[in-house]
């Protein structure tokens, strides 16, 4: 789906990101990680063509993103961004959607019935003004005008920053549902429960060049890796390494409590 | 580093001059493009302006200024050029579309003034701390600090509002509005409702940046209260006579 | 000390009260933690501390808070800036210069310190923040963490008894927040300042803090001492407030019967309890 060969990136002379190179394969679902300023939204940004590399190319959906305008790109990916307000243009809610999938297709008939739907499957009021909602239901209705495009690459900026928690839960399983449907996904983010939770791939970027593609399990284990970005283990891994053996498999609260059933079975 | 309009620190003569010298002088070099019928004078006075820029150690941040200026300035020409339907032609078109020398010199002064004017205000308000421009003003000039402030504010809000205008724009780019399109017309007519989330954003910083100033005892202020002072010295005098001196010669420069 | 009580406000045109017959005491020298989720009225609480309610949103007001014996109704916001020093959300917009030490000045100049005492308050202010290196930096260019020790910086060079902070961290990477949190536990530890912080990292709340507030819907839910509140993990997710993930454990492992302890709040305590479990 993407696929980037050997990319740089400099602005004014400021080398952002240096000989960067991955694929993400459709139905991927995949965090990347670092501290601020590591080039994370650069990234992000130069997968549909919102920046185009200064060195290298960018391969998304068969275009190469040097070649074609970013509007062409966007037909088949979605990008939410940390702040709703800079979507958000429309002052009914059904409008917005609908603006959304102007954009993208023609078919009248077609976006009438996906409005529809979006504001159904979202339980949105179709009537309501954007700017009336908290924070949250915008970050979501953004999410759903996005989603009724039905993309096929889906690339989120920190989007759960914020927002509370039961909002954040909310974003994460729609975004979580239209993977199982099939849409890879790119996520940048700082929240390592939410990496862990709901990801299954991760990048670790510092200082604009790529330390590690691997599985989710791996690298939210691997402490030394993480330090390099300035991040911490979620905490029952960090707590699970601390405890060392008999706890090497441990992930939730649940593994944790069963590790723990497990060694007190094994010392009566 | 940084965007238009941003302070950019230096200990330059052009930095160190009083800041109502810096402002003087950045409008006397505006109104002598515009007093003036002479392009080669416009035209010295844009180089003049690379030439402090450059003492200045800003003369990168100027150039890209320059070339942002010159592409506005050139659609400008265009448009300018073909209405203006009086003297004689010198570039003939199909559909009766036709240069004159009269429109050519015309549309040329004007873009030429454009840049004059714009330019040296840019320059001095990235070379000039915006509160010593409003203490200057309160101390000086007597302006009520309330109006100082807020006029300080304003223009150090440019810069904010041209950002969150390049976030909208991306992240409108993003779900499929056609921004890259080469027609400027069609161009003009999506940017158009993005106005509304520009207009959100903007009243909701402003709220914040009241309120942060209340909290910060802006209404106790008095006119006495300004902890730094602004003397007027022997270069910011002969800097100020410098300027009037170039306005006036725009008036009467022969060529 | 901070003394609300009874306190309800409904903001002119909101359809519903943002505050709901608040009762809350903050001790002299307290890290006082509040969390909710959006719309519980968190920084509405905040803003009836500093004054901004009811003297700059108007809307009907029940009850009093009263800070250091300054009651809010009849001292104005800029009267009480003196007792209570806000930080507020975005910290873009509440920056007033494009210098570091412009911004630091604006308070001292508005509240018209003497000009011999200027320079060593804000001396100080940057020494007690770590920031000296930075007095002369254009604001623009530094990051996001820095920005806001800045802001900080500029608050405590007014001398304020109290610091009320609105999300502190919310822009911020972990790394920077943390940071920003250690900056408050010191000025509340060496320099005695009190701290009432609004933040959605409950992490940070449980290991920084000693008090902590839940609000939901206007109210104040929970409130007391760190380990105690969150023995009640069950009130704090029915109020949208994740809970640590070792609080959730140390929770399950009560609910086998495993475990009788005090609820970790980080994670050298959860290793003490898990090595306690299986002794």
């Amino acid at each position: 789906m993407i696929r980037f060969d050997n990319v740089s990136y400099s602005t004014n002379g400021i080398k952002i990101i240096s000989d960067v190179s991955f694929e993400l394969k459709k139905g991927d679902f995949t965090a990347l990680i670092g501290a601020n300023g590591a080039g994370k939204s650069t990234v992000a940004r130069l997968c549909n063509g919102l920046l185009k590399p200064s060195r290298g190319a960018v391969n998304v959906g068969g275009f190469d993103t040097a070649l074609v305008r970013t509007s062409r790109i966007a037909k088949f990916t979605g990008f939410l961004f940390q702040d709703p307000d800079r979507q958000i243009c429309k002052n009914r809610v059904r409008d917005e959607i609908r603006f959304s999938l102007e954009c993208v297709m023609e078919d009248r008939a077609e976006i009438e019935m996906r409005c529809e739907r979006t504001l159904k499957a979202f339980s949105l009021d179709g009537e309501r003004d954007p700017f009336s909602m908290s924070r949250g239901e915008r970050q979501r209705l953004v999410l759903a005008s996005i989603l009724a495009t039905e993309p096929e690459l889906l690339l989120l900026d920190e989007p759960t920053t914020g927002l509370d928690y039961r909002e954040c839960m909310h974003i994460m399983e729609c975004i979580s549902v239209i993977n199982r449907k099939g849409a890879t996904v790119l996520m940048v983010s700082h929240d390592m429960e939410i990496v862990q939770d709901f990801t299954r791939e991760v990048m670790v970027l510092n200082d604009g060049s790529l330390l590690a593609h691997g599985r989710t399990k791996d690298i939210i284990r691997d402490e030394s890796l993480l330090a390099r970005a300035s991040l911490l283990p979620p905490q029952i891994t960090e707590l699970a390494l601390r405890l060392g053996a008999g706890y090497e498999n441990v992930i939730t609260v649940d593994d944790m409590v069963s590790a723990v059933k497990k060694k007190r079975g094994g010392a009566e | 580093m940084g965007g238009f309009l941003d302070y950019s620190p230096g200990d330059s003569f052009l930095h160190r001059l009083n800041p109502l010298a810096k402002i003087f002088l950045s409008l006397m070099l505006s109104v002598s493009c515009f007093v003036t019928d002479s392009s080669i004078f416009c035209l010295m006075i844009i180089l003049l302006n690379i030439a402090m820029a450059a003492v200045a150690g800003i003369s990168s941040r100027a150039l890209a200024m320059l070339r942002t200026l010159i592409k506005f300035c050139a659609f400008l020409f265009f448009i300018q050029v073909f209405f203006i339907r009086e003297g004689n032609i010198l570039l003939s078109l199909p559909f009766n579309v036709y240069v004159t020398d009269k429109g050519a010199m015309f549309s040329l002064m004007m873009v030429l003034r454009l840049i004059g004017a714009t330019l040296p205000l840019a320059l001095m308000l990235s070379i000039t701390k915006m509160n010593d421009l409003s203490n200057v003003l309160v101390e000086r000039v007597g302006i009520p600090y309330k109006y100082a402030f807020s006029l300080t504010t304003a223009i150090r809000f440019i810069p904010v509002f041209t950002a969150e205008m390049a976030g909208i724009m991306e992240a409108q780019t993003a779900r499929g509005v056609a921004f890259d399109t080469k027609n400027i017309f069609k161009k003009i007519g999506l940017i158009f409702p993005l106005c509304v989330p520009l207009l959100i954003t903007s009243v909701r910083k402003i709220e914040g940046a009241a309120i942060s100033a209340e909290l910060r005892g802006f209404n106790c202020r008095k006119r006495e209260s300004g902890y730094k002072s602004y003397p007027f010295k022997t270069a910011d005098i002969g800097v100020s006579i410098f300027a009037l001196t170039l306005a006036v010669a725009g008036v009467f420069i022969p060529f | 000390m901070i003394r609300i009580s009874g306190l309800s406000f409904k903001y002119d045109g909101g359809r519903e009260e943002a505050l709901k017959n608040i009762d809350i005491t903050v001790c002299k020298g307290d890290f006082f933690g509040v969390i909710g989720s959006s719309g519980a009225g968190k920084t509405t609480l905040l803003h009836a501390i500093n004054g901004i309610i009811p003297h700059h949103f108007h809307g009907d007001y029940y009850g009093s808070v009263e800070v250091n014996g300054l009651d809010t109704i009849d001292n104005k916001p800029e009267q009480l800036a003196g007792t209570v020093g806000s930080v507020r959300q975005d910290f873009e917009s509440q920056m007033v210069s494009s210098v570091v030490e412009d911004e630091i000045l604006f308070g001292l100049e508005n509240f018209s310190v003497p000009r011999d005492e200027i320079e060593k308050r804000m001396t100080d202010a940057l020494d007690k923040t770590g920031i000296r290196n930075l007095r002369e930096r254009n604001i623009a260019t530094l990051s996001g963490g820095q920005k806001q020790k800045v802001a900080i910086s500029a608050i405590i060079a007014l001398m304020p008894d109290v610091l009320v902070l609105d999300e502190p961290t919310g822009e911020l990477d972990p790394q920077s927040s943390r940071q920003i949190f250690q900056l408050l536990g010191e000025l509340n530890e060496k320099h005695g300042i009190t701290i009432v912080v609004v933040e959605q990292k409950i992490m940070l709340l449980c290991e920084f803090a000693r008090s902590l507030a839940v609000m939901d819907r206007g109210r104040v839910v929970l409130n007391g001492p760190v380990s105690e509140v969150l023995k009640s993990s069950r009130e704090m997710e029915s109020a949208g407030v994740n809970c640590p993930r070792v609080v959730t454990l140390a929770d399950r492992l009560r609910n086998e019967n495993l475990y009788m302890g005090p609820v970790p709040v980080n994670i050298p305590e959860a290793e003490n309890m898990v090595r306690s479990t299986t002794l």
